[in-house]
């Protein structure tokens, strides 16, 4: 039955405008958008109304430690300072855990540029290595000449697009890898030389000129320690 | 993450011959340079290397469920290399390859990669490692013959775990020979387990230095490749050479300049060994160094009792 009702037309529902003479206060407020801002409006109400009844029923003698230990500053509630919050060597544990997490990435990497590197071999590529040959004479030293000037010429591939596109997003891998390598060594060398300046035992940071082979990176050096 | 794998079953097997965790052998290499001959089986981390990745047609269950349209075609293409019996596959890898003459098996845990020809029939190529192969450094280096071909006999001095000498045995191929020498029991035992699968290659488990004590085993042979990082190599070689090398044979030697002369430059080792050579009756025709993939290596190429060229011939 309804959906013969359906079917008759009926005139579309225009909904009435805010009039054009009161634009300035924005669209016209129907009754849901009026219970969504009263709602809010009497959550805020019942949020202070309980925060005043708390501080008119507060205990004069009630005290916490965190009343003296921490304070606001400029209205802003400032929390307990944590630089002590651990002790040195819980410090020094944590400070090994991070190494040994970089560690752990760095030979997992390390393992896959080695098996990546095991199947691009670069063949098209030139060599950087020095190939000599030996001639009896000067005769056969200019025909190998002569055989190793035509040689050098690039066979030509008829190797698709696609697999082309394949081998070079591999070389793109290796080598993003080997320079997520070169990252981690650093990250891990930084590390383990802040762990051993904050060992014992009495050392100082070497100036410019006492460097022996220069680097940019700071150098130190421990006074001997005589160990029985 | 299992079902497409499944299909190609041979691939699951080389990876439980290999052990995940046998894997922390390889740590040592770690520093950079991809290990040395001394630990050149030791089984490498992934293990998993022998998994391939279905490179051939079908090899991923795809031809399968579609009926095999062009779609399905060779994620990797194999194409002959300059020398015979090694090939290129270019694709995901761009490596050499030999064509693997025991299908379905890793010798040390390297990529396999199928390929399925027109007619169906499928081959199985084995990816040549350049860091633990110095005959496919000096392959990749560029040098211009190594003369060790199909049907080629080859005797191999200094075989160890038989990584390289697995790679020789496909090229020479099942009408080839390769005697593979080495004094060491311990890589002797992955040799011999090597050479159990792949019919032409006889194993010796035998010091270089005495021939003699093998000469009943091994039969006149075309080329003899040399890796024994010794240094009396040049010696040991020639002596080898007069038992068992063809006159007009060839032999490839593999110097280590630091196992001959650590005091000296490695060119100034490299041209001793050479000079070494050519007393023994050797002529050397070419030297490549293996640089990318080894510090101080090279590679000599040459002939033995190779007749004097007379002047009316060239």
């Amino acid at each position: 039955m309804s959906s013969l009702r359906n079917a008759v037309n009926r005139r579309a529902h225009k909904e009435r405008a805010q009039p054009h003479a009161r634009k300035k206060f924005g669209l016209l407020e129907k009754h849901k958008d009026y219970v969504e801002r009263a709602q809010a409006f009497h959550k805020k109400e019942d949020t202070l109304r309980k925060l005043k009844e708390k501080a008119a029923f507060r205990n004069p003698d009630e005290f916490y430690f965190k009343m003296i230990k921490t304070r606001t500053v400029d209205g802003v509630h400032k929390l307990e300072s944590e630089a002590n919050k651990y002790t040195p060597e819980e410090l020094m544990l944590m400070k090994t855990q991070d190494m040994g997490y970089i560690l752990q990435k760095l030979q997992s990497e390390k393992k896959k540029i080695e098996k990546l590197a095991a199947v691009l071999h670069s063949v098209d590529d030139q060599q950087s290595n020095r190939h000599v040959y030996y001639a009896e004479d000067r005769e056969e030293a200019k025909e190998i000449q002569l055989h190793s000037l035509k040689s050098t010429s690039v066979p030509t591939n008829d190797v698709s697009n696609d697999s082309k596109r394949k081998t070079s997003t591999s070389y793109r891998e290796l080598e993003a890898r080997r320079n997520r390598v070169s990252q981690l060594e650093k990250l891990y060398m930084d590390m383990a030389l802040q762990k051993e300046l904050q060992k014992k035992g009495r050392k100082r940071k070497l100036r410019e000129d006492e460097i022996v082979c220069p680097t940019s990176k700071p150098v130190y050096k421990w006074r001997p320690e005589r160990k029985r | 993450m299992g079902f497409p794998r499944g299909r190609s079953g041979g691939f699951r097997g080389g990876r439980g011959d290999g052990g995940g965790r046998g894997g922390r052998g390889g740590r040592g290499g770690g520093g950079g340079r991809f290990g040395d001959r001394g630990s050149a089986m030791k089984v490498r981390g992934g293990g998993r290397g022998g998994r391939g990745f279905g490179g051939g047609g079908g090899g991923r269950g795809r031809g399968g469920g579609r009926g095999g349209g062009m779609k399905g075609g060779n994620k990797v293409v194999v194409e002959p290399h300059r020398h015979g019996g090694v090939f290129i596959a270019k694709g995901k890898e761009d490596a050499i390859v030999t064509k693997n003459l025991v299908p379905g098996e890793a010798v040390y845990n390297e990529k396999r990669i199928s390929i399925q020809n027109e007619d169906g029939t499928k081959v199985e190529y084995r990816v040549w490692n350049p860091f633990r192969s110095k005959l496919a450094a000096a392959i990749l280096g560029g040098v211009d013959e190594i003369y060790i071909k199909p049907g080629a006999r080859v005797l191999y001095l200094g075989a160890a775990s038989g990584t390289t000498v697995s790679h020789v045995s496909d090229i020479v191929g099942p009408t080839g020979v390769v005697y593979a020498v080495e004094f060491s029991h311990r890589s002797g035992r992955d040799l011999v387990n090597m050479a159990k699968k792949r019919t032409n290659v006889i194993p010796i488990i035998e010091d270089a230095r005495h021939p003699s004590k093998y000469r009943m085993l091994v039969g006149m042979v075309d080329v003899i490749f040399s890796d024994v990082a010794q240094p009396d190599q040049a010696r040991i070689l020639a002596l080898n050479a007069s038992y068992f090398l063809k006159a007009e044979g060839h032999f490839v030697i593999s110097i280590k300049a630091n196992c001959i002369d650590s005091t000296q430059p490695a060119e100034a080792v490299f041209q001793s060994e050479v000079n070494k050579l050519k007393q023994d009756q050797f002529r050397p025709s070419e030297q490549v160094t293996l640089e990318p993939y080894e510090r101080d290596h090279a590679c000599v190429v040459g002939g033995y009792r190779v007749a004097k060229k007379s002047k009316s011939a060239s």
